[in-house]
């Protein structure tokens, strides 16, 4: 059977950095050899104790140091499958390390380095330029897209374990862009806002987990403007009654030109691919605010050119002369949910995926999450998550997870519309 | 109509609309409905004020809602408690409402702590000390002090950016003194009968009013501010409030759980729920109505205990 695979799978990108230092501002001794600068010794004391012996800021000061918080994901899991071994699996997801600071009186900057699988990468580092007027936000940098209402999240703030199947599958288990992205809202009466937002991405492939043998998306480095990646959002936030909210989205991921590739050279190229999708959640607070109640539900379609496998027509079993089949006919899919919390610790929620894969006949893939999730604090969290999943085409089965996350440091929440 | 007629008229009616847009009044927009009403009684008629969420609510963890942003976004004026209080959801809305009249440091903005003397500011910061309060107790709302120094806070902010109101505010500012001096030698009457009295809260959010009216909070039913009770911590409280005689739990609407309820019955006691901000329920729907409730509330159950040995 041909391996396939379909489009967005994200994978982290090695960066050169092997380990990651805390102390990147400078050695606080001198070994032999060095030329003899006299500086504070970094770590000394706080900004204001430098500020105050010398009368000004130093390099070492840190009045101007930007927030940090630092962010830990760690999952233990028992998968079992038709016809697999089963067992326990204990990891570390990720460790994240973020910054954010004023740049100027208009622009905002940040950056999160996160470890994960034993590499580490600059998932995120952008500046929020607010010197447009009225509510413009021009933000430039590598970020996650603006899709629906969870590809903007990182995996350890989701409401549930993993991303639902049918992101994963369509746009990837995260995606981010190298690129730049307009947004501005609008009110239309007291209790009604509109959002929109466009982004301009280098590519928005993200990359392909490599599967040895199976076909990888590629394309070109330098790039026509009809070659780039496109993202779009329009979004209606409003109430209803006294205790609700009412969102309504609609998003739009446009990959214009790309190709699949072959480790044999083989190639498919000039393909395009849209993904749009449609939201809607409910919200629903008790007078306290304690007691929350949230329904959603995305639904999706993925058109153009969406996956690709091997074939292996030529000489049986020799990878020389296969050659790449593409799949081009649209699939569509939803995630929905319900979650409720009944105090300020406790929540539970169960969420349903389906979605037809982008591979000959279509198979189609159920996931059902159920999962409690308990707050320990604002800041440390657990949660118990069992996943049960039905492929028409793949192993049935089961996931057990049971996953520990805490923030430590500054860290907001903003406003997720 | 001739065309020269109607081009005055619609001069005369854009002429009409400006100058109405010219007198209109102060928009001011505070968190906390106490907020709400302080600048609705200095402000008077120069002012239209609304505070984003409902007294009953948990003022640590408020749920953001469009109509918040909105407000923000055409604010003159925006009036907060401060001291982290607000420290999940405000700094998210402003950043995002872009108004900056009330951007942090414009006159627009005002940090109604400002000059308070602040409870329980840690000496360093960790979070071994819970998550909620890290710049001390942002409670003081519920102070008997607080309506005075509320009401001077605004009535600078008012004044300055509305310095045409000034003599407006200034008397309306003297009035609610006159009101506050009454008021306060209530509540220091019914201290009287409270002080010494010793209780347990869930929260600590009556600190401030404890201290005024001398009760003696022995502990409180979270493990820190924002942290849950372990059961061996619940042990440890009622076991505290029997040797110290404490049979009042206080608590405010979103803290009335199961868990304080427990404690109450352990200790033999009983739970009081007290407003914990100005509400719309007659009564408690002006600052000096709920203090006036909280106090009245504390010697009712006072009352209801049956006398100890
Ligand atoms: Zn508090």
């Amino acid at each position: 059977m041909p391996r396939s695979n379909s489009l967005p799978v994200f994978v982290f990108t090695a960066c050169a950095c092997s380990t990651f230092s805390l102390h990147a501002q400078g050695s606080p001794f001198q070994t032999p050899g060095m030329p003899l600068v006299k500086q504070p010794v970094a770590g000394q004391g706080d900004g204001k104790a430098d500020g105050q012996s010398a009368g000004q800021s130093t390099r070492f000061s840190s009045e101007f140091n930007p927030a940090i918080s630092f962010a830990l994901d760690g999952l233990l899991t028992h998968a079992d499958f038709d016809g697999d071994e089963d067992g326990f699996e204990l990891e570390l997801r990720s460790g994240e390390i973020g910054i954010n600071a004023w740049v100027d009186p208009r622009a905002w900057a940040y950056g999160i380095v996160v470890f994960a699988e034993d590499e580490v990468a600059l998932e995120e580092g952008a500046v929020h330029f607010t010197g447009l007027g009225g509510h413009r936000v021009l933000r430039a940098g590598r970020f996650f897209v603006d899709f629906g209402k969870q590809m903007q999240a990182h995996e350890h703030e989701l409401r549930t374990i993993e991303r639902p199947a049918v992101l994963r599958e369509y746009l990837g288990a995260e995606l981010a862009g190298d690129g730049v992205q307009f947004d501005d809202w609008h009110s239309l009466g007291d209790e009604t806002v509109l959002r929109y937002s466009i982004g301009v991405f280098h590519s928005l492939l993200g990359e392909v987990e490599e599967e040895a043998g199976s076909p990888f998306a590629v394309d070109s480095e330098l790039k026509e403007l009809d070659e780039l990646g496109y993202t779009a959002r329009l979004t209606a936030f409003t109430e209803v009654g006294d205790a609700g909210t009412l969102q309504l989205g609609a998003s739009a991921r446009l990959i214009p030109d790309f190709g699949f590739e072959l480790d044999n050279g083989a190639s498919a190229e000039g393909l395009d691919n849209s993904v749009l999708g449609l939201d809607l959640t409910y919200g629903w607070a008790d007078e306290t605010n304690t007691r929350r109640f949230t329904a959603g539900l995305e639904w999706l379609f993925d058109a153009g050119d969406n996956g690709a496998a091997v074939n292996d027509s030529g000489t049986p079993l020799d990878p020389s002369d296969d050659t790449i089949d593409t799949f081009d006919e649209t699939v569509n899919g939803y995630y929905g949910y319900v979650d409720y919390a009944w105090n300020q610790q406790q929540s539970a929620g169960i969420q349903h995926s389906w979605l037809e894969l982008p591979e000959p006949g279509e198979p189609t893939l159920s996931e059902l999450d159920v999962y409690y999730t308990h707050n320990l604090s604002e800041f440390g969290r657990l949660r118990l998550g069992l996943t049960f999943v039905d492929a028409e085409s793949g192993a049935d089965g089961m996931i057990a997870a049971l996953q520990y996350t805490n923030v430590i440091g500054a860290h907001g929440h903003g406003v997720n519309f | 109509m001739r065309l020269d007629r109607l081009l005055l008229r619609a001069a005369a009616f854009l002429l009409l609309a400006l100058s109405a847009g010219a007198s209109e009044k102060l928009r001011v927009v505070t968190t906390l409905p106490d907020l709400a009403d302080i600048v609705r009684q200095v402000g008077g008629a120069r002012v239209d004020v609304n505070a984003l969420v409902k007294g009953t609510e948990n003022q640590h963890a408020v749920v953001a809602k469009p109509s918040m942003l909105i407000a923000l976004s055409r604010a003159d004026v925006f009036v907060q408690i401060g001291l982290s209080l607000e420290s999940s959801w405000v700094p998210g809305l402003l950043e995002n409402a872009r108004n900056p009249r009330i951007a942090p440091g414009k006159p627009g903005f005002v940090n109604g702590s400002d000059g308070w003397p602040a409870l329980d500011v840690p000496a360093s910061l960790s979070r071994q000390g819970g998550d909620l309060h890290p710049h001390g107790n942002p409670h003081f709302n519920l102070s008997p002090r607080a309506g005075r120094h509320l009401a001077a806070r605004i009535l600078a902010a008012l004044v300055a950016n509305d310095p045409a109101g000034r003599s407006e505010y200034e008397a309306a500012h003297a009035r609610y003194a006159l009101a506050l001096d009454a008021a306060e030698a209530r509540w220091a009457k019914a201290a009287e009968r409270l002080r010494g009295v010793a209780v347990a809260t869930y929260h600590q959010e009556f600190d401030y009013l404890a201290r005024e009216c001398g009760l003696v909070i022995v502990g409180t039913v979270e493990l820190k501010p924002g942290i849950p009770p372990t059961p061996a911590h619940v042990i440890g409280l009622v076991d505290a409030m029997r040797v110290r005689g404490a049979r009042l739990v206080l608590t405010g609407a979103w803290s009335n759980t199961r868990q304080v309820a427990q404690v109450a019955e352990q200790a033999q006691g009983r739970v009081v729920e007290l407003p914990h901000a100005v509400t719309n329920a007659q009564g408690s729907d002006t600052w000096i109505g709920m203090m006036d409730q909280i106090h009245t509330k504390l010697l009712e159950a006072l009352d209801s205990l049956p006398r100890g040995p």
